[in-house]
């Protein structure tokens, strides 16, 4: 059952346009001219109960555009949006009962309170009973290992410890759409990786859907099953990361060390990407060539170890934002 | 949807209240912060005692009337700044897009936006009023219609604050119109009615309406007569309902920021 669907979703903004010096600045304060940008352009899309999506893409690509017209931050200019069968443009209200946000780069915690006071003061938002917040604050608080700081105020907290807790504070009336908007900016690796294990983990026992978007190759490929890519406003992409990681871009990537130096040129379907004293890296396309064409090219007898790989998921993402550029 | 407004006025007590005890974790900041602006009131009342030694009527007003006048603009600025602190850095909330949290929230965005800190400083000019009041006249009828009137005028210049705020919404930076307006709105407002006439009297009751948030509530409480407390509630009826008209035709045209923002 989908509980979002977007059809044919547009959004336009007014850029007023200066030109360059003090002229320019007194020109357009005259005769201001605009241009209008299209953020998002007709876009659609639908997301199942319980998926946990990334909804990705480069900067100004428009997804957090297109997640703010989903959480009803924004009014589209055209299109359709149902969220748990909710129009966010009129029933907002309504529809905040049942999503949770989190904004990496926007705080929503009072920071002179106590994360276990700001989680009290989102119950009251969410007119929870207060015997049933003080419930979830424990159930959440496990979960997310709030323990060590639950009564520390929030400005003495580290990044990592404010993001868990701006988690939370968006999970206290079990929202059943998570919308994550770089949850993970600044953190460092250990962190990074704690946040994911406990979204994966949230997503397991709440059954909530999430919709993810990052920077961050490794949240995505650890935490997402499907995967929709935005640029320029329009979806480039819609997969499962599976067709993404293995037949979006059909290549391979051997490293191999030699006994000897050996001279390899380029042929199609095979590109030499590294080549040094007795280690290369080669790049196979396997629409043109195989695995044991790139190894007999190699000479079996000389290899002394070899690793075959798939293409950085970086990288492959890298490849359709530059298609979409062009 | 009484449980809704219930539930709205809770939250805003928990606003005010988690502000105010951020406000109090510095005390000297908080306890200088409310007798200095006592005392910045009381000295603006010197000039008028020099005045009113050579002269016994200014504007139409005895030096008692002044004094409830200065009461009464206090107390309504006050309560205005102390609950609504955000009406008047609105401009900026629009611009920098900081309305996003409350936009994912199920209460009243406008609402949750405008009480989310508070002044207190206000709190001196809120006491500074109540202290002209027993100097005026301390009846229990005068200390009701006081509270009455000083809480419709907060209304009145919180929506006014709003309304030109509001204007961001489709014309970007327009802080400086805001700020202008607020600060005729108060002013003007501690001068006698009777020195300005003409269009400005007509401005007065209208487009800047210190008229309705503070002349009317002199009149109110130095010589009660029902029909000026209908206006006064009639004022602030329509005031409050214009400026949620404007706010939320405005919202439309939001158009957010990835900036960064902290709730501080």
């Amino acid at each position: 059952m989908a509980v979002i669907t977007v059809e044919k979703l547009s959004k336009n903004f007014k850029v007023k346009i200066k030109e360059k010096g003090f002229k320019g600045s007194l020109k357009s304060l005259i005769k201001p001219k605009y241009n209008i940008v299209k953020a998002v352009k007709n876009i659609s899309f639908s997301i199942e109960k319980g998926e946990m999506i990334a909804f990705i893409g480069p900067n100004g690509a428009g997804k957090s555009t297109s997640i703010k017209m989903m959480t009803g931050i924004l009014f589209p200019d055209k299109g359709k949006i149902d969220i748990l069968g909710l129009d966010p443009t009129k029933e907002r209200k309504k529809l905040a009962y049942s999503i949770g946000c989190v904004f990496g780069q926007k705080e929503q915690l009072w920071t002179h309170l106590t994360p276990y006071d700001n989680f009290k003061f989102f119950g009251a938002i969410y007119d929870i009973p207060e015997s049933i917040v003080e419930k979830k604050i424990e159930e959440l608080r496990e979960l997310f290992e709030l323990d060590e700081f639950i009564n520390n105020p929030v400005r003495n907290l580290s990044l990592g410890q404010r993001i868990r807790c701006e988690i939370v504070a968006s999970l206290i009336h079990e929202p059943k759409i998570l919308f994550l908007d770089e949850p993970t900016i600044g953190l460092d690796p250990v962190v990074k990786e704690k946040i994911r294990t406990l979204i994966k983990r949230m997503n397991k026992e709440y059954k909530t859907t999430v919709v993810l978007t990052s920077h961050d190759v490794s949240d995505i490929e650890k935490l997402c099953k499907r995967v929709i890519i935005v640029n320029k406003g329009q979806i480039v992409l819609d997969d499962t990361m599976e067709n993404l990681k293995y037949h979006y871009l059909n290549k391979k990537i051997i490293d191999a060390k030699m006994k000897e130096k050996i001279n390899l040129e380029d042929v199609d379907g095979i590109t030499i990407l590294k080549d040094k004293d007795y280690n290369l890296k080669l790049e196979v396309d396997l629409k043109k060539k195989s695995i044991s064409d790139a190894i007999n090219l190699l000479n079996t007898d000389k290899i002394v170890d070899i690793n075959i790989s798939n293409v950085p998921l970086e990288e492959i993402i890298s490849e359709i934002y530059k298609d979409g550029d062009k | 949807m009484l449980m809704e407004v219930k539930n709205q006025i809770y939250a805003i007590y928990l606003s005010i209240k988690y502000a105010f005890q951020r406000e109090l974790l510095n005390k000297f900041t908080f306890l200088s912060n409310i007798i200095f602006m006592i005392i910045n009131n009381a000295c603006f009342i010197i000039q008028w005692v020099i005045l009113y030694s050579i002269k016994d009527e200014v504007g139409g007003y005895s030096f008692k009337q002044v004094l409830l006048l200065w009461g009464v603009a206090s107390f309504t600025f006050g309560i205005s700044r102390f609950f609504f602190k955000e009406a008047f850095n609105l401009t900026d909330t629009i611009n920098n897009g900081k309305l996003d949290n409350y936009l994912v929230q199920p209460k009243s965005v406008l609402i949750s936006s405008i009480t989310s800190s508070i002044e207190v400083s206000a709190i001196g000019d809120m006491l500074y009023g109540i202290v002209m009041i027993i100097v005026f006249g301390f009846t229990l009828k005068n200390v009701l219609l006081f509270l009455l009137c000083g809480i419709c005028g907060a209304l009145i210049i919180v929506s006014i604050s709003i309304i030109f705020s509001s204007l961001s919404f489709w014309f970007g930076k327009t802080e400086i119109i805001s700020e202008t307006v607020n600060s005729l709105m108060i002013n003007f407002s501690v001068y006698p009615e009777g020195i300005f006439t003409g269009i400005i009297r007509v401005m007065f009751y209208t487009i800047l309406p210190l008229g309705i948030t503070t002349y009317l509530p002199v009149r109110i409480i130095s010589d009660f007569k029902f029909i000026y407390l209908l206006y006064l509630i009639i004022g602030t009826i329509i005031f409050v309902l214009l400026a949620f008209f404007v706010f939320y035709r405005g919202l439309r045209k939001y158009s957010s920021t990835n900036l960064m923002n902290a709730r501080v």
